[in-house]
C-alpha cells in the first residue's frame, strides 16, 4: 500500500480535466466487449462457456448499437458538436467507432468460424451453415419439415410500384430476393396485369422480395441422427433461415429467383420520453414501445457473398449509410448461441452449475425477523442464496405484526416469487407501496404488466418519478411490535430478480437499524411525491445527494494523504465515466492516495499518467457470473468506510436516477468486504488490468498464486455452509428407529 | 405504546409526524411526511384558498389518513395555521377536508401556534435550559409573521409577533417586481422597517446572547454549514454539531454569500428544492438582521416543528410524559412583563394573583373549573391593572383593549378574550355578566367560565384596597355554604372589608354563597 512519494504533485499545476486524459465511453464500452470477446477465445475455458461468452458479445452489441450508437446518430443528425469528456465530437466518435465495431464484428466471426464451429463439431454438435452441405436425406427431411412447420408461418412480400417496400421490424432476421416473373402468370399481382412499358412490352424487371424469418419458430432445427446413421450423442443442427432459403422458391411461384440473402437491421432504439409533457406516463411508455420498432436503421448485417444488387436495393430503400453495412462471413445474430451453450447435457464442455449456499449470517430454522434483530446481515450473491430476500418479503406478507411493505422494483423475473408475495401481502391488508420504474429499458413492457398485476391485488402503484429513473434497490417492512414501530430493511446493489441474482454478484444488507430505517421510511415518503428530509442518518441519495457525498469521501482520503497519513480507497462497479469523480480520483492520486478500482465495464479514466494516475489501478474482472456489485472503500486514516448501493460512477446513477448508496458498519460485515475486495484485486485469471494506453492486459502471474476470485468465493460460501451444517448436525441426538 | 400523528396544515406546507409515545421512551418520532402547497399566499393576497389548492390540501390529507391508516394510530391531532386562520372561507374548507380525508382540522391561534412550537423545543433540546440560561431569542418564523420571544436569566420576558412572514414578505417582493440587483436591497428595507419599533422597546436594556430558531428552511442552512466544518474548516463546528448550532459570524457570512448564488447553485449548496430558495432567502435574512439588532453570538437551529410540539403536548396532556418544565411559569412570567410594560407593579399583581387563586383553589369542588380556567384567572388577575396606564378612569376599557392587543404566548384567542372579559368585568359597574353573554358569540362554556372567575376576581380584587398590602397568607374554605377568606396579616383591612363587602354580592348571584373575610 506504499504510494510513491514523487507523484504528489501540486494539484494547481495540472489541468484534470485535460481531453487526453479521459477515454471516451464508447470506445471503452467496445473494450469491454473484446475481453468478453477474448473469454470466447480463451482456450482453457471449456467449449460451451466460450459459445456462451460470444453469444453475450452478440447480445451487446446489439445494446450497444440500439443505444449508444443511435444516440450518436440523433446527435450528428440535430447538428450537436459537443466535444465529450475525451473531446471527440459525436460525428467524430461514429466515425471511430465503425472502425472498432467492424473490426470486432471481424473477430467474432473468426472466432466463430474459425475456432468455435469446427471445435463444436469435434465435440459432436455439428451446425450446418449452408444448406449446399445437407446430405440428400438431411435435404428431404429439412424440405418435408419446411412444408409441415414453417411454410404456413411465413408472410412472402414482394415490391413493385403497387407494392410499397415492407417495413423491416428491428433487430429481425430477414431473407431478400431478387425475383424475375415467369413470363406465363403474375399472380404475386393478385391477378392484376403487370404496367406495361412504353413499347406495351410486358415487364421482366427484377423485384425485390423478402420474407422474414418467424421468431416464433426455433433459430436452431434439429436434424435427427438417424438420417445419417450416426450415434444419439451427435447432433446436427441447421438454421432455420437456410431452411428458409433451400425452399424460397416455394414462396415466389412463378418467379425466379436470382438470389437469395439473409438480411438484419438495427433500429434506433433509444426510449426517450418526454417526461414533462406526458400526461399519462404509462401510456406514453406504451406508445413509445410501438414506436422503437420503426426507427432510424444504424446498422445493416448481410451475408459477406451477397448479391451487390440486392445490397443495393437494401441500402436504397433502408436508408442506410456505407459505414452501417456489415459484411457478416457467419450466421447473421449469434445470439442463438446461448441456445447451443445450454443445450442439455454435454456436462464435461460446460463449467459445472452452482448452487447458491445458504448465507453465512442466516440460519434456516429461525424467522428472518428475529435474525435481523440480531444484527446486520450481509448477504453475497450468487456465492449465497437469495431465497432470504424471497423469504423477507413473504414472510412480512404472512405476518401479523407486519403494517406495510414498500419496495421498488426495477427488473423482475419472469414469474417473479417476490410479486407474487407483495400481492399476497396486499390481499393480507397489509399496505403494500410498490414503485414499479416503467423506464427500465427494453424492460419497460414487461414491467407494466406487473405493475397492473400488483395494482389489480390492492398494491399502491407508483408508476416510476417524472424526469428520474428509480434505480434504487431498497425494500422496507414496517412491524408494530411489543416495544414499538420497528422497521426491516432490505438494501441491495442488484435488482429484485431470484433469476439473474443467480448468475449477478449482487450484494444486499438486511438490517433493522433505527437511523436506516428511519432514511427508508424518507426514502419511499419521497418517491410517493412527499418532500425530502431535512437531513439523512446514512443514506445517500442521488440525484440530490449523493454525487456530493462521494466527492467529500475522496476528497477526504485526499486529504489524509496531503497530511502524510496513509490513504487508499478502492471501488467496485460497472463503469466509471462521471467527470467529477474521475477529476476527484485524479486529485487524490496525485496527493497520494492509492486507489484500486475494479471496473467491469466502461472506464473513462485513464491510469499511468505521471502526476496524476500513477496511484491508480484498474481491473476488470469477466467470469463466469456477471460483476454486478457496487462497494466503495475508504481507508479514513485506520477508521475503515465500506458502502455499497446501486450507483455506478457514471452522470446517470449520480444526475438523473434515484439511487441509494449505504454504509456497512458490523465490523464482521466489514471484514468480510474487504475479504471480498482483496480477493478481487488478486484475481490473477479472470481479471484484465488497464494499461496506460488504454489496452486490457491478463495480470502478470509470475510469483503469484493462480487466483479465480469467483471459483474462490463459490469454494468459500460451500465451505462455510458444510462448516454449519456439520456444526448443527453434530448437535443432533438420532434416535435408533430399530433395536439393535 | 401508544401511535399518535400530528399535522400541521401550514401557509407552504402540510407535515404529518408519526410518533410513538410511551411512558419508557416519551415522544419517538417515526415518520415524517411533507407536501408543499402554497396556501399562505392565496390566504393572505385574496382572503380565500382557491379550489384548485382546496382540491390539493383535501388530496394530500386524504393520503395521509391512508398513511395514518397504515400505522394504526390510536390517536391524531390534526391543526391549521395562519393560513387557514386567515381564510375567509375557512368553515367551508375545513368542511370539505372532513367530508374528502376524514379529518378534523382545528385552527390554531397564532400564540397557540407558538406555544406548541416553543414546547417542543424546550421539551426536546436537551441544552434547552443552559441556553436560555443567558439572554436568548426565541425565533419562530412562520409565513404569515415571526414570533418572537425573549429570555432573561431562564424567564420569558416577553414575546412578539412581527408581521415578518416568509410568504408575506416574498408577496410584497413579487408585487415590487424587484431586478436582481435591487432584490436584496429592498429584502432588507422591508424586515428593517419591522424590526426597527421592536428593537427600540425590547432590546434595549437585553443582552441577547443566544438565538434559537424554529424554522423549515434554515436547518438545511445548518446542516451544510455543520458539513462544511466536519469536514475540516472548524474544528469548533464538528463539536457544535451536537447540539445544532453555528456561531453568528458563520451563519451571517453564508447568507451574506447567498446573495451571490443564484437559486440553481442555493438550491444545489443547501440541499433544498429551486421553488423553496424564495422561501429560504427571507428566513435567513430575518435572523441575520435580528442577530445584528440583538448582537447575539450563537444561533442554535434544532429542527423542530410544530407537528413535534402537537406531539409533546398531547403526550404532556395525556400523562404519557412528564414535562421537566414549567410551562405555565413562561406564560405566567410573560403577562407580569405586559404588566410591568404598562408601569404595573408587581407586588399588587402577585397579591391579587394570590387572593385570587386562594379563593380559586378554596371553591374548587363548587365552581367545577379546571387547571385551564385557573391559569386563566392568574393571568386576568396580572392584567387587572393595566388599563390605569392608559387612563384612571377608563381602567377596565382600556385593559380590554391593552390585553387584545398584546399576544400571551400559550394563550388562544378566545382565551385572550375571556381574559379581557373577565379583567373588564371585575371593575364594578363596568358591564354586568348579561353583557357578557350579549356582546360576544360565546358559547355556554364559556360563559359561564367567564362569569365564574369574574365573580372570583372581583372578590379578590375588594381584599386588597392599599397598594402597601402585604399578606403572609391567604386561605379560603367553604363552610356551611359560606366562602370563608382568612387573611394572615399585620395590616388593617377594614378598608379592605368594606369593598369586599359590595363585591361579594356579585360573587353570591354567581355562586349562590356569601361570602366573609377574616383577618387573623
Amino acid at each position: 500500500m506504499k504510494v510513491s512519494s514523487k507523484t504528489k504533485t501540486k494539484a494547481k499545476e495540472i489541468d484534470f480535466r485535460a481531453p487526453e486524459y479521459y477515454f471516451n465511453r464508447e470506445l471503452s464500452w467496445m473494450k469491454f466487449d473484446e475481453r468478453v470477446l477474448s473469454e470466447a477465445r480463451d482456450k482453457t475455458l471449456p467449449l460451451l462457456e466460450r459459445v456462451k461468452m460470444l453469444g453475450i458479445t452478440a447480445s451487446n452489441l446489439d445494446e450497444f448499437f440500439m443505444v449508444r450508437v443511435a444516440s450518436l446518430k440523433d446527435m450528428v443528425h440535430a447538428g450537436y458538436k459537443r466535444r465529450d469528456i475525451a473531446g471527440l465530437t459525436p460525428g467524430e466518435q461514429l466515425h471511430e467507432l465503425s472502425i472498432v465495431t467492424h473490426d470486432f464484428a471481424n473477430m467474432q466471426y473468426s472466432t466463430w468460424g474459425r475456432s468455435l464451429l469446427p471445435l463444436l463439431k469435434e465435440n459432436g454438435i455439428r451446425i450446418i451453415s449452408h444448406h449446399e452441405e445437407l446430405s440428400d436425406e438431411e435435404g428431404e427431411y429439412i424440405d418435408r419439415y419446411f412444408e409441415e412447420q414453417i411454410y404456413s408461418v411465413l408472410t412472402p412480400m414482394a415490391v413493385d410500384s403497387s407494392r410499397p417496400f415492407p417495413l423491416v421490424r428491428n433487430k429481425t432476421l430477414n431473407i431478400g430476393a431478387i425475383v424475375t416473373p415467369l413470363k406465363s402468370a403474375n399472380l404475386l399481382n393478385n391477378g392484376q396485369e403487370k404496367k406495361k412499358d412504353k413499347k406495351g412490352q410486358k415487364e421482366a424487371k427484377p423485384d425485390f422480395a423478402m420474407v422474414q424469418v418467424p421468431d416464433v419458430l426455433p433459430r436452431l432445427i434439429s436434424i435427427p441422427s438417424d438420417i445419417n446413421g450416426k450415434k444419439d450423442s451427435e447432433k446436427t443442427f441447421i438454421f432455420l433461415e437456410e431452411v428458409i432459403e433451400r425452399n424460397i422458391e416455394k414462396l415466389f411461384l412463378n418467379y425466379r429467383i436470382e438470389c437469395a440473402h439473409p438480411f438484419r437491421i438495427m433500429r434506433n432504439a433509444d426510449l426517450t420520453i418526454d417526461e414533462d409533457e406526458a400526461e399519462d406516463l404509462l401510456h406514453e411508455i406504451e406508445k413509445q414501445l410501438k414506436r422503437r420498432q420503426w426507427g432510424e436503421v444504424i446498422r445493416l448485417e448481410v451475408e459477406e457473398g451477397i448479391s451487390p444488387k440486392l445490397l443495393d436495393i437494401l441500402v436504397e430503400e433502408l436508408h442506410v449509410e456505407d459505414r452501417d453495412i456489415y459484411r457478416i462471413n457467419g450466421p447473421l445474430d449469434l445470439t442463438f448461441l446461448s441456445k447451443i451453450a445450454s443445450l442439455p447435457g454435454y456436462d464435461e464442455l460446460k463449467i459445472p452449475g452452482w448452487t447458491p449456499q445458504t448465507p453465512k449470517y442466516m440460519k434456516t430454522d429461525e424467522d428472518i425477523f428475529t435474525q435481523i434483530r440480531k444484527g446486520d446481515i450481509l448477504l453475497q450473491h450468487p456465492y449465497e442464496s437469495f431465497e432470504p430476500v424471497v423469504d423477507f418479503i413473504r414472510t412480512a406478507a404472512r405476518d401479523e405484526a407486519t403494517l406495510a411493505i414498500k419496495m421498488t422494483l426495477y427488473r423482475v423475473s419472469g414469474n417473479s416469487p417476490i410479486i407474487a408475495a407483495l400481492a399476497q401481502a396486499a390481499e393480507n391488508g397489509k399496505q403494500v407501496t410498490v414503485l414499479v420504474e416503467l423506464k427500465a429499458r427494453f424492460d419497460e413492457e414487461h414491467n407494466i404488466n406487473w405493475a397492473r398485476t400488483l395494482e389489480k391485488a390492492g398494491c399502491h402503484v407508483i408508476y416510476g418519478l417524472v424526469g428520474l429513473k428509480t434505480h434504487s434497490k431498497i425494500a422496507l417492512v414496517v412491524r408494530r411490535e411489543e416495544d414499538g414501530i420497528r422497521r426491516y430493511v432490505h438494501l441491495g446493489t442488484g435488482n429484485y430478480n431470484d433469476t439473474t441474482a443467480r448468475f449477478y454478484t449482487d450484494m444486499g444488507l438486511l438490517t433493522c437499524s433505527e437511523p436506516v430505517g428511519e432514511d427508508a421510511t424518507a426514502v419511499f415518503n419521497m418517491l410517493s411525491g412527499y418532500s425530502e428530509p431535512v437531513a439523512w442518518n446514512r443514506l445517500s441519495l442521488a440525484p440530490l445527494w449523493l454525487k456530493n457525498r462521494f466527492l467529500y469521501l475522496i476528497e477526504r482520503e485526499a486529504e489524509h494523504a496531503r497530511a502524510g497519513r496513509e490513504a487508499h480507497i478502492i471501488g467496485k462497479m460497472n463503469s466509471l465515466c462521471d467527470p467529477d469523480i474521475i477529476e476527484a480520483l485524479y486529485k487524490a492520486s496525485s496527493a497520494g492516495v492509492k486507489i484500486d478500482l475494479i471496473i467491469r465495464g466502461i472506464c473513462c479514466l485513464k491510469v499511468g499518467i505521471p502526476g496524476v494516475s500513477e496511484n491508480i489501478t484498474v481491473h476488470s474482472i469477466v467470469g463466469f457470473f456477471l460483476e454486478h456489485s457496487r462497494i466503495f472503500y475508504f481507508l479514513n486514516e485506520g477508521n475503515e468506510e465500506f458502502y455499497m448501493g446501486s450507483a455506478d460512477w457514471m452522470p446517470r446513477n449520480l444526475d438523473r436516477r434515484v439511487e441509494i448508496v449505504f454504509p456497512v458498519e458490523r465490523e464482521e460485515l466489514k471484514a468480510d468486504l474487504k475479504h471480498f475486495l482483496s480477493l478481487e484485486l488478486s484475481d490473477t485469471i479472470k481479471a484484465h488490468v488497464l494499461t496506460p494506453d488504454g489496452s486490457y492486459v491478463k495480470p502478470d502471474r509470475r510469483g503469484k498464486k493462480a487466483v479465480n476470485s469467483q471459483r474462490e468465493l463459490c469454494r468459500e460460501a460451500k465451505e462455510t455452509a458444510r462448516k454449519r451444517k456439520e456444526t448443527v448436525e453434530g448437535r443432533r441426538f438420532i434416535p435408533e428407529m430399530s433395536p439393535v | 405504546m401508544k401511535l399518535f400523528a400530528a399535522i400541521d396544515v401550514g401557509s407552504y406546507e402540510i407535515g404529518m409526524k408519526i410518533f410513538e409515545l410511551s411512558q419508557k421512551n416519551g415522544v419517538k418520532e417515526i415518520d415524517f411526511i411533507r407536501h408543499r402547497i402554497d396556501l399562505g399566499t392565496d390566504s393572505y393576497n385574496t382572503g380565500k384558498i382557491s379550489y384548485d389548492r382546496m382540491d390539493e390540501l383535501c388530496n394530500v390529507l386524504k393520503g395521509f389518513k391512508e398513511i395514518m391508516d397504515t400505522y394504526k394510530v390510536d390517536a391524531y391531532r390534526a391543526y391549521g395555521t395562519s393560513a387557514i386562520r386567515e381564510t375567509q372561507n375557512m368553515r367551508i374548507i375545513l368542511d370539505q377536508i372532513k367530508l374528502r380525508s376524514g379529518l378534523t382540522i382545528l385552527p390554531l391561534s397564532n400564540s397557540e401556534q407558538r406555544f406548541l412550537d416553543y414546547k417542543s423545543v424546550a421539551l426536546k433540546s436537551e441544552n434547552f435550559h443552559s441556553i436560555i440560561n443567558s439572554g436568548t431569542a426565541f425565533i419562530d418564523i412562520g409565513g404569515g409573521s415571526t414570533q418572537v420571544s425573549l429570555f432573561s436569566s431562564s424567564e420569558l420576558i416577553a414575546t412578539v409577533n412581527l408581521k415578518l412572514g416568509i410568504l408575506r414578505i416574498r408577496a410584497s417582493l413579487n408585487e415590487l417586481e424587484p431586478s436582481s440587483s435591487n432584490y436584496e436591497r429592498l429584502l432588507n428595507e422591508i424586515i428593517d422597517n419591522e424590526i426597527h419599533t421592536f428593537k427600540k422597546i425590547f432590546l434595549k436594556r437585553l443582552d441577547i446572547q443566544n438565538i434559537i430558531v424554529v424554522d423549515d428552511y434554515l436547518p438545511y442552512i445548518l446542516q451544510k454549514l455543520l458539513k462544511d466544518g466536519i469536514s475540516g474548516e472548524t474544528k469548533e463546528n464538528a463539536v457544535a454539531g451536537r447540539d445544532n448550532s453555528v456561531t453568528a459570524g458563520q451563519f451571517v457570512k453564508f447568507v451574506d454569500k447567498l446573495k451571490e448564488m443564484p437559486p440553481e447553485q442555493i438550491s444545489s449548496e443547501v440541499g433544498i428544492p429551486m421553488e423553496s430558495t424564495s422561501l429560504l432567502k427571507p428566513s435567513a435574512h430575518i435572523i441575520k438582521h435580528l442577530i445584528k439588532a440583538m448582537e447575539a453570538e450563537r444561533i442554535y437551529v434544532p429542527g423542530v416543528t410544530l407537528s413535534d410540539g402537537i406531539a409533546y403536548d398531547y403526550a404532556e396532556k395525556n400523562k404519557i410524559i412528564k414535562s421537566g418544565h414549567d410551562f405555565e411559569r413562561d406564560i405566567i412570567s410573560s403577562v407580569d412583563n405586559i404588566s410591568l410594560r404598562y408601569r404595573g407593579e408587581q407586588s399588587v399583581s402577585d397579591l391579587l394573583s394570590k387572593c385570587a387563586l386562594a379563593v380559586f383553589d378554596g371553591m374548587k369542588k363548587y365552581h367545577g373549573l379546571d387547571s385551564r380556567g385557573r391559569l386563566l384567572l392568574d393571568i386576568a388577575a396580572r392584567l387587572r391593572d393595566v388599563g390605569r396606564f392608559i387612563s384612571l378612569s377608563a381602567a377596565a376599557e382600556s385593559a380590554y383593549s391593552i390585553i387584545m392587543g398584546s399576544e400571551i404566548i400559550g394563550i388562544s384567542h378566545k382565551e385572550r378574550e375571556m381574559i379581557a372579559y373577565i379583567v373588564t368585568a371585575s371593575y364594578p359597574g363596568e358591564i354586568t355578566y348579561d353583557d357578557i353573554g350579549d356582546s360576544s358569540n360565546v358559547d355556554e362554556k364559556t360563559y359561564i367560565t367567564v362569569v365564574k372567575l369574574t365573580a372570583i376576581l372581583r372578590l379578590a380584587s375588594g381584599m386588597i384596597r392599599s397598594y402597601k398590602r402585604k399578606y403572609d397568607s391567604v386561605k379560603a374554605q367553604v363552610k356551611d355554604k359560606e366562602l370563608l377568606i382568612t387573611i394572615s396579616t399585620d395590616d388593617d383591612i377594614t378598608l379592605e372589608k368594606g369593598l369586599f363587602f359590595e363585591n361579594a354580592g356579585f360573587f353570591e348571584e354567581v355562586f349562590g354563597m356569601r361570602a366573609y373575610l377574616k383577618r387573623v
